[in-house]
């Protein structure tokens, strides 16, 4: 990897790191475009690489929000309870695809969540 | 408003609807490579009660062992940067501490809409690339 690279790398998680602490999500929306579309990742690893960042990057965020009292420890286990068996599931299926098919599934995705944030009231 | 008060029937019923939020959000977090708060958050407010600040910081602890699955899953198959995720790692939990801290004081609809835009014209990219 060139310097500019690392140092556009290091940018993205930023930016993906940032929108995660304000909406709640992993950033995986923001770096796996990135990946893919910067550093021609292919779908499958951009995917695999989002979701190795997220586990940090999430751990990071949920100890500044529990220090905060935001954090309610019995509905997080209960929501990891079925996560874990959900990502078992959805992460087998995606290995089963076929990479450009998967890259136009997150497309598709990605449209439905930015139509989600466009519609959500103003605060 | 507070968290849900944890007792009774309507306690376990909220549990159990909480456990089914959350193997939706693993089964599109695995599918996708995202963290699924997206999914976790809007669902947590509307079915289960919670503010939207207790859902954001709840659904981030919960999408830490739904990404290990997924990371392990897609690590198997060989489907991992570890360079790249090490230098990705470091900008998001620098920005992930960022953003929670000013997250209390945030009410930019403009933000929202720049980042829909944004997202928008990405996944067009997307498609078509």
């Amino acid at each position: 990897m060139t310097l500019p690279e690392i140092g556009l790398l290091l940018l993205v998680g930023l930016t993906a790191g940032v929108l995660a602490g304000l909406f709640g999500i992993g950033g995986g929306l923001i770096m796996v475009p990135a990946m893919v579309l910067l550093f021609s990742f292919d779908q499958h690893t951009a995917q695999g690489t989002s979701l190795l960042v997220i586990i940090p990057a999430a751990a990071a965020g949920s100890v500044t929000h529990y220090r905060q009292g935001r954090l309610v420890v019995g509905g997080a286990l209960a929501l990891a309870a079925g996560g874990v068996i959900g990502a078992l599931i959805g992460s087998t299926t995606a290995l089963t695809l076929d990479d450009g098919l998967l890259q136009r599934l997150f497309a598709l995705f990605l449209i439905a969540m930015a139509i989600r944030l466009l519609m959500k009231a103003p605060t | 408003m507070s968290a849900p008060e944890t007792s009774t029937a309507a306690s376990r019923l909220s549990l159990l609807l909480l456990c089914g939020i959350g193997i939706g959000a693993g089964v599109l977090s695995g599918l996708l490579g995202v963290g699924g708060g997206l999914i976790m958050v809007p669902a947590m407010v509307l079915l289960a009660h919670f503010t939207q600040q207790h859902a954001a910081a709840t659904s981030l602890a919960a999408i830490v062992p739904i990404a290990i699955v997924g990371a392990v899953i897609f690590g198997r198959a060989d489907n991992l940067d570890i360079p790249a995720a090490l230098i990705l790692a470091v900008g998001s939990i620098i920005g992930v501490q960022a953003g929670a801290r000013i997250m209390p004081r945030l009410g930019d609809t403009r933000l929202r809409i720049g980042l829909a835009i944004f997202m928008i014209g990405v996944a067009i990219t997307m498609l078509f690339a």
